[in-house]
């Protein structure tokens, strides 16, 4: 099959420009070209079947029939060389690192606001920064056990960090059945590549999760929002793999200062809870009243030191939007260490300045809701209409501190299967970074595909696929 | 001045609960402004006790058996030193300009706000809070327990939680922090309830009263149960069943001077 | 384990279990349609009086016919207890107890619900049913087999077997109650004519060859009430099932079920030492209303000890 060459200017994760190949998909690139293409759909196909049995789905919000849809998976792997990774590995563990002291530091002394890094209103006014967290000590002083950051390559091939996610990201059991599909498919490929395995995420995962309390032999459990969840699918995955329960709100009870959950044996208590809810919805009587989702109580124990939640509460003020610029500075003051990835350039439209300029320049500039997420709430101006420009000048206008704007990316391309063969597609990646005795990234992640044609969207909410990911071993020749 | 205090509070459910949790902050704690002699709380199961976010004291109370009714019963003695400063409680004050529901600020509590408070702050807020009253008149049984102060403010009528939420509102959209107190006030007329609510602004680097209800600036009869960003954060009971039906509250809250140490329980 | 699972487990197998019997009810109902004799009203009666459906039969439908029932019973979504809605409601429970039960059983329960939502597209008659009964027996096999052959023995394994044997002992004692409602003389060979309705009845329940390797000969009903409800090597005999049941309640951890063990154990003594003297003696109508009754009382205490356990 042959591989359409990308636009000018655009830095492809396959090709060259010119016609050349990179290095590392050379060999996969003459494997392509000899494969036949009725071959290569009736394997796509396969893939698809085996995505619906196997129920990899996910539910779409806003979508009153709760209808199941699967996300459409690309048989063509990205591909990451070993040098490339451990630059971003180190980069990766460094962020994490200086966004839990920056977690621990706001939450207690606060030295970071003290000494004028971060201004004190941009923090104590955010939603996300949890009053309850304020002195409460952790163990090991984690916050974010389990931390996705989203990462893009630009023009220039240099990674950035788009994002960090430290609340409940998710898309880590597509990295795993990902793999597991491409070797179904294509086990050929991997006799000729050296790709690091992913496999042993579930049982690391397991292992930060015990780590996270000094409790021995501790009850962990997953708690779900249920099955009407965009991520159910996730989380009964993870928890069969971790050989864990999967448990609801309902399962669970607080008394006498633990939390416990109901069994066909009666309570038994619960030490670790990852939970992928959000802090609004994880007890009805310290949050939000009309949450059916979390545990009544559970604050409570959580404040006596009885229960260990991962990732902790109050998260969210660390992966907030207006909060993002300051990543590298925390780096910085928490390490004394310059930031291996870079951010993506920010305008934050609270400062007189950045915001005349963005209002300038709204036709060039991605603007985003400083607490939006999944691609929602966002103005992408150079594709954006005059009507939705003037939407948007408007908003900005009436509540500046409710955005940030950043420059329109071109976010790299990888070959990708579509209707009119292989074709450049935008991607990004969301490696996920495990804290706990020591800091684990499991080598590879989440490569997201925006699947319409020049498209930056890779949400999957928003017509986004997925791709195996493979980073590469380093091959010592013999 | 020292009072006495004696809180009963019954919830009766029209079917069965199968299990209950609350939150219970009817507990206050001594500061320098009042100091608790005596106090017990007569739960229908054990509760653990802890502090909460604001330093509140909160019994936290399951029962997870099938019951009709939760009867919660609190006597004690505290003694109000109003003219004590109580000084900084460690939380910073721009946490208090918060929104939260029940008092966001409308278009209309923010022009409000912006018309009355010109010129100084302090004296801002004495002037907002006399016209708040004149605007909002005491009105028992007007509004609901989950009104928002947009609501409210809109009826021209309400109670203390009301008034306070209002008066919240429009300090925080003015960029005053400030915070909901929960708690008893001491009158010699019944007209009011004893169970009580009034509002905390932050001025000047300290935390100063506005009564709305009363028109007072000094909390020379008022005890302190809780504070929070708003009735929810602060009220005496919060809780959460399974099933039970409709449920039926019955309170009651008596104040008095407590001129000898004359309180006993059985 | 949780008790909310537990109560997925257990419905899932019992909407399997559900949606088998309800099959095999309609095959022999639809293979006696085809004989000289025919279905008459009574047998389609008989189908709608074992599975509790007759008013919600009556509400949408004016007439008996075997191609209303057939449609009623397959694919009708507003009946609760149509194979569709068994096999959502199974399908449902499943998806609800993901984590605990096998890639390998999950594929197979995930496959048979999109195959038969594919399926309820196409128009049912009495000209393809027959590979319709079959699919759904052969798709509750294999859901079978691949929780024999790959799940854990953990109290997840034994709620699924509960839910299987208790929705089976309450299906066969159904039909023996209605099938057993009008007989005078139990030891009378019975006619020719009827004769193709007790075949029939040994068929729905699969017993039609083992009734023929032990009783050989001559049909007459009390040697089949004995088999379904004595029999202690026959796999759809109440006997068997309340043997299943009480052993499967033992081997689940923790006091909470109590009451549901004791209720099993008794009624399983009461079979096990059992004759159909007993049963004559008080009369098979009066004698199976009383086993129901049992059982349903066994299902109550499972559910209160176990399924929604504080």
């Amino acid at each position: 099959m042959k591989v359409r060459p990308p636009g000018p200017g655009h830095y492809d994760e396959m090709l060259l420009a010119g016609n050349g190949i990179r290095e590392h998909y050379r060999d996969y690139g003459q494997w392509l070209e000899s494969c036949d293409e009725a071959w290569l759909a009736q394997r796509r196909q396969e893939a698809d079947l085996l995505f619906h049995r196997v129920g990899i789905t996910f539910t779409v919000y806003g979508d009153e029939q709760g209808a199941e849809r699967l996300i459409p998976f690309d048989a063509l792997p990205r591909i990451i060389p070993a040098q490339e990774w451990q630059v971003l590995e180190r980069g990766l563990a460094q962020r994490v690192q200086a966004l839990n002291h920056f977690l621990h530091d706001i939450y207690h002394e606060q030295h970071i606001l003290r000494e004028g890094v971060i201004p004190s209103e941009q923090v104590f006014t955010n939603t996300q920064y949890q009053l309850a967290m304020q002195g409460l000590d952790l163990p090991h002083d984690i916050y974010t056990h389990i931390a996705g950051i989203d990462v893009i390559r630009n023009n220039d091939g240099r990674f950035h960090v788009l994002e960090d996610n430290l609340r409940c990201p998710s898309g880590v059991s597509y990295m795993l059945q990902n793999r597991i599909m491409m070797m179904r498919l294509f086990p050929e490929l991997f006799a000729r590549y050296p790709v690091a395995p992913v496999a042993h995420y579930p049982s690391l995962l397991l292992d930060t999760l015990r780590h996270a309390t000094p409790v021995d032999n501790p009850c962990v459990v997953v708690l779900t929002p249920g099955r009407y969840n965009s991520a159910y699918y996730e989380h009964a995955f993870l928890a069969q793999q971790m050989g864990v329960e999967l448990v609801e709100g309902v399962d669970l009870l607080v008394k006498n200062e633990h939390v416990y959950m109901r069994t066909t044996a009666g309570l038994q208590q619960v030490d670790v809870i990852y939970r992928r809810i959000d802090d609004d919805f994880l007890d009805p009587l310290a949050f939000r009243a009309d949450s059916s989702l979390g545990v009544p109580g559970l604050l409570s124990v959580y404040r006596k030191g009885n229960v260990v939640l991962a990732n902790a509460m109050g998260t969210g003020i660390a992966d907030d939007k207006s909060i993002y610029p300051y990543v590298p500075d925390m780096v910085r003051f928490y390490l004394s260490e310059e930031p291996v990835l870079e951010n993506v350039h920010t305008w934050q439209c609270r400062r007189p300045d950045d915001l005349s300029y963005v209002l300038d320049n709204l036709h060039e500039l991605v603007v985003k809701e400083t607490h939006g997420a999944g691609g929602y709430g966002m103005l992408i101006g150079p594709k954006a209409t005059q009507a939705e420009i003037e939407e948007f000048r408007a908003r900005l206008k009436a509540a500046p501190h409710e955005y940030i704007a950043q420059p329109t990316l071109s976010l790299s391309s990888c070959p990708t299967f579509v209707e009119e063969g292989v074709a450049p597609r935008h991607i990004d990646l969301r490696p996920f970074v495990l804290c706990g005795r020591e800091t684990r990234i499991v080598p590879g992640g989440l490569t997201r595909v925006a699947l319409r044609d020049g498209s930056l969207v890779v949400n999957s909410s928003q017509g986004g696929g997925t791709k195996d990911t493979w980073v590469l071993e380093e091959v010592t020749p013999c | 001045m020292k009072l006495s205090i004696s809180h009963d509070t019954t919830y009766a459910y029209e079917g069965e609960v199968s299990r209950s949790t609350q939150y219970i902050r009817l507990t206050p704690h001594s500061s320098e402004r009042q100091t608790v002699f005596q106090w017990t709380l007569d739960l229908p199961v054990d509760a653990s006790q802890l502090h909460d976010a604001y330093g509140n004291i909160v019994h936290v109370m399951t029962i997870d058996h099938p019951h009709d009714a939760i009867a919660i019963r609190a006597r004690g003695v505290v003694e109000i030193l109003p003219d004590a400063d109580e000084g900084s409680d460690g939380i910073n004050p721009l946490f208090f300009l918060r929104e939260t529901p029940l008092t966001r600020a409308d278009e209309s509590i923010r022009d409000y706000a912006a018309l009355h408070m010109q010129g100084a702050a302090r004296r801002g807020l004495e002037h907002l809070m006399a016209d708040l009253l004149l605007r909002m008149p005491y009105t028992p049984g007007s509004t609901h327990v989950y009104e928002t102060a947009a609501e409210s403010f809109a009826k021209g009528a309400g109670v203390c939680q009301d008034h306070t939420h209002v008066f919240i509102a429009c300090c925080r959209s003015q960029g005053i922090p400030a915070r909901y107190v929960s708690g008893y006030l001491h009158t010699d007329d019944d007209e009011h309830l004893a169970s009580h609510a009034w509002a905390e602004a932050w001025v000047d680097d300290h935390w100063h009263t506005f009564d709305v209800t009363n028109g007072l600036l000094v909390p020379s009869h008022h005890l302190k149960l809780a504070i929070g960003l708003d009735y929810m954060e602060a009220c005496p009971v919060r809780g959460v069943r399974w099933g039970g039906d409709n449920e039926h509250l019955s309170a009651q809250a008596a104040v008095s001077l407590a001129e000898y140490p004359l309180f006993t329980d059985q | 384990m949780l008790s909310r699972i537990a109560d997925n487990l257990y419905w899932m197998s019992r909407y399997l279990e559900r949606a088998e019997n309800t099959v095999r009810l309609l095959d022999v109902t639809q293979t006696v349609s085809l004989m000289p004799v025919g279905a008459n009203q009574d047998d389609l009666n008989a189908l709608l009086e074992i599975s509790g459906l007759r008013s919600g039969y009556q509400s949408s439908h004016h007439a008996l016919a075997l191609p209303d029932v057939l449609k009623f019973f397959t694919m009708d979504e507003a009946n609760p207890g149509s194979i569709y809605n068994c096999l959502r409601m199974a399908r449902d429970n499943a998806h609800a107890a993901r984590g605990k039960i096998t890639a390998e059983m999950w594929e197979s329960i995930n496959s048979t619900w999109l195959d038969m939502r594919l399926r309820r597209t196409r128009e049912i008659g009495v000209w393809n049913a027959n590979a319709f009964f079959d699919w759904v027996k052969e798709r509750s096999h294999l859901f079978r087999g691949a929780t024999y052959g790959t799940i854990m023995r953990t109290d997840a394994y034994q709620f699924i077997r509960l839910g299987t044997f208790v929705e089976r002992a309450d299906n066969s004692a159904r039909i023996l109650s209605v099938k057993f409602h009008r007989i005078e003389d139990y030891d009378r060979p019975v006619s020719v004519a009827d004769l193709y309705q007790w075949t029939a009845l040994l068929r729905s329940v699969g017993a039609f060859e083992a009734y023929q390797e032990m009783y050989r000969g001559e049909v007459t009903p009390a040697k089949v009430a004995e088999m379904l409800i004595f029999r202690p090597d026959f796999p759809r005999s109440l006997r068997w099932c309340l043997d299943s049941i009480a052993s499967i309640l033992v081997k689940i951890r923790g006091d909470a079920g109590l009451a549901a063990k004791r209720q099993s154990a008794e009624l399983f003594a009461r079979l096990n030492y059992g004759h159909m003297d007993d049963v004559l003696a008080v009369g098979l109508p009066e004698y199976l209303q009383g086993l129901m009754a049992d059982i349903a009382d066994i299902g109550d205490s499972i559910r209160k000890g176990y399924l929604e356990a504080v």
